[in-house]
């Protein structure tokens, strides 16, 4: 008990020093504050190489403009120069690329003057469109930032009688059409001329027919109709144009397609059926569903969306395959309070508006993305053969991710090594594409062991041709031997 | 009389097979059970020997003892319908005609299923109507010989047969039916006693 009594204070005192050590401050290092994840064949989620990393952020308080107040939208020039729009102090704020002002539009008293700005475009040439929310009308600015011309809220039959205007997004294709999205409605996004004629809505998302709501229907009384939910097409909540003029939209309110690719006739090209976007699991209907707010594609036809119900960012290459999974709620840097934006610029940093924090954060790829972006890139170009190698570096870097797998697997198919591309495909849990390898591979197989199944199919022939029907004589034969000595038997017994 | 024998019997001359097994102590209740255990073994095998692009479950989506029940307890459930069904309708099959019979009307599957998994093996999914269309092949005439079946041992005429077999499809489900609702009730009651046994022990 003695020897105990003087250990203790021992003790205790390199536990003290131990939780000082581990009090001083570290080191910091460039770790996210979220394990990198993705979803496998399997519909699991397991655990992925980080694909973006918090870099910095863009704070209203260290400008010359002064703090931003909820900030709604931010977009990326072609000169990769940032517009914010900050749409509680009613004005968008141009930085450079050096993240320092360059102007500012629509605080100036005037015809320009901006109310509840939520979303802004600008061409090439450096007109910026403003999305006037609260004004209903869009706001043109030149490229000094001077006000040139508005467009109202356009006036058509189409729209119908109780339509209202609230415009909040807005993209402006080559041929200077605007399509708007207007908050609430759900017929589609506006297409505006560039004098401000309405010209059609475009792309609509429709209700599908179900067996389930018709029954309903007919079953159900008038006053439980009133009572039914009454089935509306979904609304749009974000778009975003890319270099070929294609739209690709935000849906909110449900499960399936949220994203989508529309081709310049209002096509989805994105989804064949029913895709899943965000995270996978099958929330009861009392959770929430994802809610995407924003999409931003690259040069390279890579989706990135903002999910909002979780603030994570997915990441999807040009076929929908999910890549990357970043950000989350929460208060350190690399995790968001609301965001409510996200956009590039041409060497891929992501900046996120986090509404909440009044900034932008910035992040950057890690060095497993790069080798992901480059692989995709040329592997949604058809270019397997260059792909397959940095495929096979991502799988020695990254066993989970399963479309690497699906690739080589396609590369080693282009290449005519079937029987490898079938493991592969295996691997991949690609069903189709393996069926299809081991097609190949099998009139392959025919054709090398020719010899064998030829002499396999004249063996047959002689087989079917001569030897059953002498078996059968045999047979035969016997029986009627049988038979006659039972006879012989039973007449013996007889006598 | 050997099983085997029994088997060629009924895939050739169903008819006569299920007229023969009505003679007094032609069948042993042993068969029946071999016949599902066979039949149990030839649905493992063709679960197994599936070529990958035919597969539709994954290894550990595949229990063996569901897969079992999923033979047995149809086949049980089948009969007893059945036999009830048709006692009260004048049909004259002894449960144990229709407990061994139905098991052999299974031959055609236990024969040929695993062949023709074989083949998903050799086939790519663009030809997928091979497979399909054989075992949709199995399927009837395991089907087409319960028909059979139960119009041959109980002695009925083609109306009756259709009202019969319909009654013992209503009848199937009710026992289901039943027996889940039973198995629910039943849970909640020893789960009842089992709170209060709890409520007692942290209360004393």
């Amino acid at each position: 008990v003695e020897i105990l009594k003087k250990l203790l204070p021992k003790w205790i005192c390199t536990l003290l020093t131990l939780l000082l050590v581990f009090m001083l401050p570290m080191e910091t290092m460039a770790t996210s504050p979220n394990q990198g994840y993705i979803w496998d064949k399997n519909g699991r989620d397991v655990h992925s190489i980080n694909g973006y990393v918090y870099e910095t952020s863009i704070d209203g308080a260290y400008l010359t403009t002064g703090p931003f107040s909820s900030p709604e939208d931010i977009f990326i020039a072609s000169d990769d120069s940032i517009y914010v729009v900050d749409t509680g102090n009613n004005r968008v704020v141009h930085l450079n690329t050096d993240l320092e002002v360059v102007k500012v539009i629509g605080d100036k008293e005037g015809p320009g003057v901006l109310n509840g700005p939520k979303g802004v475009y600008v061409k090439d040439d450096g007109t910026v469109y403003v999305a006037d929310t609260k004004n209903q009308r869009i706001a043109i600015y030149d490229n000094t930032g001077k006000f040139s011309k508005e467009l109202l809220a356009p006036d058509s039959p189409l729209l119908g009688s109780n339509f209202t205007y609230s415009p909040s997004k807005i993209v402006v294709d080559k041929r200077n059409y605007l399509y708007v999205v207007s908050e609430g409605n759900i017929k589609g996004l506006m297409q505006i001329d560039s004098k401000g004629d309405f010209k059609g809505f475009f792309g609509s998302n429709d209700v599908e027919f179900s067996l389930k709501r018709f029954l309903t229907r007919l079953i159900a009384t008038e006053e439980q109709k009133a009572k039914l939910e009454s089935v509306v097409p979904l609304a749009f909540s974000n778009l975003t144009l890319d270099k070929d003029g294609f739209i690709y939209t935000t849906t909110l309110g449900t499960d399936v397609n949220q994203l989508k690719r529309l081709s310049p006739v209002g096509v989805d090209t994105l989804n064949q059926g029913e895709k899943k976007y965000g995270d996978l699991i099958d929330y009861s209907e009392t959770f929430q569903t994802s809610s995407f707010i924003d999409i931003t594609v690259s040069e390279d036809g890579l989706i990135t969306a903002l999910d909002l119900t979780n603030s994570r960012i997915y990441q999807y290459d040009k076929l929908g395959n999910l890549l990357f999974v970043f950000g989350g709620n929460g208060d350190q840097n690399g995790v968001f309070l609301t965001p409510s934006s996200v956009d590039q610029n041409s060497e891929g940093i992501m900046f996120v508006v986090d509404k909440g924090r009044n900034r932008v954060d910035l992040f950057r790829t890690t060095p497993f993305a790069d080798l992901v972006h480059e692989a995709s890139t040329l592997y949604v170009e058809g270019r397997y053969e260059e792909a397959k190698k940095i495929w096979e570096e991502i799988i020695n870097l990254n066993a989970n991710f399963d479309i690497a797998y699906h690739a080589i697997g396609k590369a080693l198919y282009k290449s005519e090594k079937y029987s490898e591309a079938m493991e592969y495909f295996k691997l991949a849990n690609s069903k189709g594409d393996y069926s299809d390898a081991f097609r190949q591979y099998r009139i392959e197989y025919v054709r090398e062991n020719f010899i064998w199944f030829f002499s396999g199919t004249i063996l047959l022939f002689f087989l079917i041709r001569f030897g059953i029907p002498a078996l059968i004589k045999q047979i035969t034969r016997k029986r009627k031997k049988n038979k006659q000595e039972m006879v012989a038997n039973r007449e013996e017994e007889v006598s | 009389v050997t099983i085997v024998h029994m088997m060629r019997q009924v895939l050739t001359h169903p008819l006569d097979f299920f007229y023969d097994i009505q003679k007094p102590n032609y069948l042993k209740w042993s068969q029946g059970f071999l016949l599902i255990l066979l039949a149990f073994l030839a649905r493992m095998g063709s679960l197994l020997l599936v070529g990958y692009h035919f597969e539709t479950r994954e290894a550990y989506e595949i229990s063996f003892i569901f897969e079992f029940i999923w033979i047995f307890i149809p086949w049980i459930t089948w009969c007893v319908a059945n036999w009830s069904v048709s006692t009260i309708s004048d049909g004259e099959g002894k449960f144990k005609e229709i407990l061994v019979g139905s098991a052999f009307c299974l031959t055609p599957y236990i024969l040929f299923i695993i062949p023709i998994t074989l083949v998903t093996n050799i086939i790519a999914l663009s030809e997928a109507e091979i497979y399909t269309f054989s075992t949709t092949f199995v399927f009837a005439w395991v089907g087409l010989l319960i028909l059979i079946k139960v119009k041959v041992l109980h002695d009925f005429e083609l109306g009756k047969l259709t009202l019969i077999v319909f009654l013992t499809i209503l009848a199937v489900g009710i026992i289901w039916f039943i027996g889940i609702l039973l198995y629910g009730l039943l849970s909640q009651f020893i789960s009842f006693f089992f709170d209060i046994y709890k409520e007692l022990r942290f209360r004393l």
